[in-house]
């Protein structure tokens, strides 16, 4: 099936099978390799992508079905050298060790600012609930959003 | 048995070699008021790749026209294998071949302490999920296909799926030498005199249950040909060396024809310790049987089925203190679940013995382990190895003893705790570095535990709290030698590559080396590359586990670091023109310290050294003093130092529901040296989230061998929603005098204390005490109900 998509800004086209998850055509045939698998399910937010700018699981998508619309992804976000403020804060903040779940947790972070500026800690909290972290035990991935949302709010 | 206990007092007599004594050479050597780097919190040089989504992990690794390695698993939990029939499979168009057994080339043993556990599994089968073949597929679809066509004729035999039923005497042998894997023993004092003199006893019985990694990245390997007669394989490991070595047995191949590279690994907290070398085996197998790019990778429930966890373990103690707050005698009998494999279990079980009576000075001491298969998945490395569990039982212990005594739970440790000069468990004399007391007062300030000592009732909520403390060994047991290395290269354009075998598993360790690095030499940070290890060129550096990552591998690194800065020092006073003691690197600039015009930057001190033929590489090796052990009564030196820790928790119970809301918690730790504090900060915020996790949240749940929850809907960890308010980490800094700067290992350590101060704040709560894990709103429930609260 023919599918035409905008990709971090740029118009791509593909033949695909209707099968082809969304994660799989990111990965496999755009090597955009930042969004990864780590359930399969939609349960641990790894693959957390913008679907015309909210967030949602690469892995639970059928890439035939977003024919047409906007996809972003982390690789998308940083103007060339320069770092997106929510990268910057996550720096900043020590909220990355392994990093395996970052890219789903800057996704989702930049949905959820997009939504709502200056998020409360509690709504923070309610909005990352479907991205796992094991290892930072949320503590700097908190104090990251709330330092990301300072410097977006004074820009 | 008597012991002499002169034989154990000598190693602190011995003459320690001061060459070792890397915490006065470094502080002699730099004699800088204020460090560089060391101890300040920068951003870590890993990070940037990991937020650009640049960074690379296995999967990202693979080319598309990778094979696929499907790892076909047994169905039985107990049976003779009589026959394997893969014919039909073999037909399937898309597969290249099905590996079994007989076509390994090389050992087929996996088995890490004990040959026990072959890997690829022809005569018998010891678990659900036990590997028997190997599928390798051109695509996705071929490899199901096959999978669901290759037969098994087996023999069922009788199961034993827990560890009474496996010692019973009747019972089925699940491997030939019985079920019994390994013991362990001490015995210190008189433990009838002990407890003779005490005034109360306390006798109960923990089980501590499995626990699974839940590592964001599931297992992977992914090798490749690599001209003729040599694999290379890029996975997650802990150690690639360890992975090299099972790989090149496999393959029947010398260790110079297998090359391992570390990818970025996503998690690993022991787990990939035990899975590193089993998939890059697979992946191997297949690289070497076909020619072609092969490539393993575990789906989540798959990794979460089969591949080892958390061991589970029976404590029964005797814990006894006379009427003044003293600790008398323990007596401790651990029954340790191997599952299918003994793994780990030697070691693990050992741990759990040599940290039995928890970090405290008790001078009659019994200890008997056991370590038992069952025909339950198999148990492996986790982070806290053994002593999770162990503490979990001792620290309830300590703090029934202290309610029955009607002494403030963190009085009663304050008198007991391990000082300078306390004797452990094991009879190991502790002459420095034991932060354990200052831990408790600090965070004994901070909590202000004194205003908190009376629960607190409000409508059908209870508040209360608690006190965990937590000692953990660093490096090798038993006085096993353990050592490290590292290498370091002056670039002729002043830049530096540094390797280690030190995994980068997102614990941040190899970040910690190279700031040891930077501060020695004075070199900007940023210029200093750190390699990923590749067996090829990396140093062995020995595992990345044992809390030896920092501990080790970083003063292998000092050592290195301490070499080239000697040749860069002597080449800059003579470029300089002044003598070697004025001379000050910062920066990646040379100065004579009195006279700050002339600075030379090291670019030029690279191209000299190249000039003047002097070698612009070091090597670091670093071993931990010598130590001795008794292997008849279990007592010696047995780890080389102990990082201390203790955590107050406040939890809040609800009674109509049952929901234990974990709501502060104050942590702290004796880490030697913090050399990069915010790194140490993280690594107890995340420890504290895996040990709430462990405590009230995660049941791995098994019927006959089955697991029922492999995934994150069914087995829940914590997620943003369940992290309670952590007060700043409050880190103790009781140097270790034979580590860089004094440093130890804090990633285990810092998981240990915070089970059992939930434990004993629920308690304070509510009254009552769980004797396992994990306590479950429903559990807490029904027990709320039997006691009518």
């Amino acid at each position: 099936m023919k599918v035409e998509l905008i990709i971090n800004g740029k118009k791509c086209i593909f033949d695909l099978e209707p099968n082809i998850l969304l994660l799989n055509l990111l990965r496999d045939k755009m090597d955009l390799t930042g969004s990864k698998y780590g359930c399969g399910i939609g349960e641990c937010g790894a693959c957390t992508v913008l679907l015309d700018g909210e967030a949602v699981l690469a892995c639970m998508i059928l890439a035939v079905d977003v024919d047409g619309h906007n996809v972003d992804t982390i690789e998308g976000l940083a103007e060339g050298d320069k770092l997106h403020p929510i990268q910057e804060a996550y720096l900043e903040e020590d909220a990355i060790q392994c990093g395996f779940c970052t890219p789903g947790f800057i996704m989702s972070t930049t949905a959820l600012l997009k939504e709502n500026k200056d998020p409360s800690e509690a709504e923070i909290r309610n909005y990352l609930q479907g991205n796992i972290c094991r290892c930072t035990g949320y503590v700097n991935i908190i104090k990251a959003v709330q330092n990301a949302a300072k410097r977006m709010n004074k820009k | 048995m008597k012991i002499n206990l002169k034989t154990f007092v000598l190693p602190f007599q011995y003459n320690v070699d001061k060459s070792l004594e890397y915490y006065k050479i470094l502080e002699k050597l730099l004699n800088r008021n204020e460090y560089f780097v060391v101890g300040k919190n920068l951003i870590r040089s890993d990070a940037l790749d990991k937020c650009l989504g640049k960074a690379n992990f296995t999967a990202d690794y693979l080319s598309k026209e990778s094979l696929i390695v499907k790892v076909f698993r047994s169905c039985k939990s107990h049976a003779i294998i009589k026959n394997i029939e893969t014919s039909r499979a073999m037909n399937i168009p898309g597969i290249e071949a099905i590996i079994t057994a007989r076509d390994i080339p090389g050992i087929n043993q996996i088995g890490y302490a004990l040959p026990d556990q072959p890997l690829l599994n022809d005569t018998k089968v010891h678990y659900i999920g036990d590997p028997i073949a190997l599928i390798c597929a051109q695509n996705e679809e071929a490899a199901q296909k096959a999978e669901e066509s290759i037969l098994i004729e087996y023999e069922e035999l009788k199961s034993v799926f827990d560890i009474s039923a496996a010692l019973n005497p009747d019972s089925p042998l699940i491997h030939t030498d019985g079920n019994v894997a390994v013991t362990t023993k001490i015995r210190k004092g008189n433990i009838e005199k002990g407890f003779k003199n005490s005034n109360v006893i306390i006798e109960d019985t923990y089980w501590s249950p499995y626990q699974e990694h839940m590592c964001l990245e599931t297992d992977g390997a992914y090798a490749f040909p690599d001209g003729t007669n040599k694999i290379t394989v890029i996975c997650e490991s802990q150690s690639p060396h360890l992975v090299r070595e099972k790989v090149a047995a496999i393959l029947g191949w010398k260790l110079n024809q297998v090359r391992i590279i570390q990818a970025l690994t996503g998690g690993a907290f022991g787990k990939k310790d035990d899975t590193g070398p089993i998939l890059a085996a697979y992946a191997a197998l297949s690289a070497k049987t076909l020619g072609k790019p092969s490539a393993c990778i575990y789906d989540r429930i798959e990794m979460f089925k089969t591949t080892p966890k958390r061991f589970p373990a029976k404590f029964i103690y005797k814990s006894g203190a006379d009427k003044n707050g003293n600790l008398t005698a323990i007596q401790v009998y651990i029954t340790l679940e191997c599952g299918a494999y003994a793994n780990r279990a030697p070691f693990w079980l050992w741990r759990q013995t040599a940290h039995a009576a928890g970090p405290y000075e008790v001078d009659n001491v019994a200890v008997d382990g056991r370590a038992v298969y069952t025909n339950n998945v198999y148990g492996g490395s986790f982070r806290g190895f053994g002593n999770l569990a162990l503490h979990f039982a001792v620290e309830q212990q300590i703090d029934k003893l202290a309610y029955e005594l009607c002494m403030d739970p963190l009085d009663f440790r304050l008198k007991n705790v391990l000082k300078v000069g306390s004797r452990t468990t094991c009879d190991q004399i502790l002459d420095h570095s034991v932060g354990i007391e200052k831990c408790l007062k600090s965070i004994e300030d901070a909590s202000k535990w004194k205003e908190k000592r009376v629960p607190i009732k409000n409508g059908n909520t209870l508040k209360g709290w608690g006190i965990g403390c937590a000692y953990h060994g660093n490096s090798t047991s038993r006085s096993t030698p353990d050592w490290s290395a590292a290498s370091l290269l002056m670039n002729i354009d002043g830049s530096f590559i540094y390797r280690t075998g030190i995994c980068e598993l997102g614990q941040g360790s190899p970040f910690g080396h190279v700031k040891i690095v930077a501060e020695i030499l004075g070199a900007n940070i940023e210029s200093i590359k750190i390699e990923i290890p590749d067996t090829d060129s990396t140093p062995d550096s020995k595992p990345t586990h044992g809390s030896r990552g920092l501990m080790m591998g970083g003063t292998a690194a000092a050592d290195a670091a301490i070499q080239l800065r000697e040749k860069i020092i002597k080449i800059a006073a003579e470029m300089l023109d002044c003598s070697l003691k004025l001379v000050e690197c910062k920066e990646s600039y040379a100065y004579n310290k009195e006279n700050l015009n002339k600075k030379i930057p090291f670019n030029e001190i690279a191209e000299e050294l190249h000039i003047r033929g002097l070698n612009p590489g070091a090597y670091g090796f670093y071993a931990s003093p010598k130590r001795n052990y008794d292997e008849e009564t279990g007592l010696g030196i047995n780890y080389s130092v102990y990082t201390f820790a203790s955590t107050i928790a406040e939890v809040e119970v609800d009674t109509e529901t049952g929901e234990i809301s974990v709501l502060k918690i104050w942590p702290s730790m004796d880490v030697g040296k913090a050399i990069d504090p915010i790194i140490i900060e993280g690594q107890i915020h995340g420890a504290l989230s895996q040990g709430i996790g462990f405590t009230l949240m995660e049941n791995v749940q098994l019927h006959n061998g089955n697991i029922l929850n492999p995934s994150f809907k069914d087995y829940i960890v914590p997620s943003a929603f369940d992290t309670p308010e952590v007060d700043d980490p409050i880190l103790i800094e009781e140097a270790y005098k034979h580590s860089a700067f004094g440093v130890k290992g804090v990633g285990e350590p810092s998981i240990i204390s915070i089970v059992p101060a939930i434990v004993n704040a629920i308690y304070h709560a509510t009254g009552i005490r769980f004797n396992t894990l994990p306590i479950t709103a429903e559990r807490m429930h029904k027990a709320l109900k039997e006691v009518k609260k």
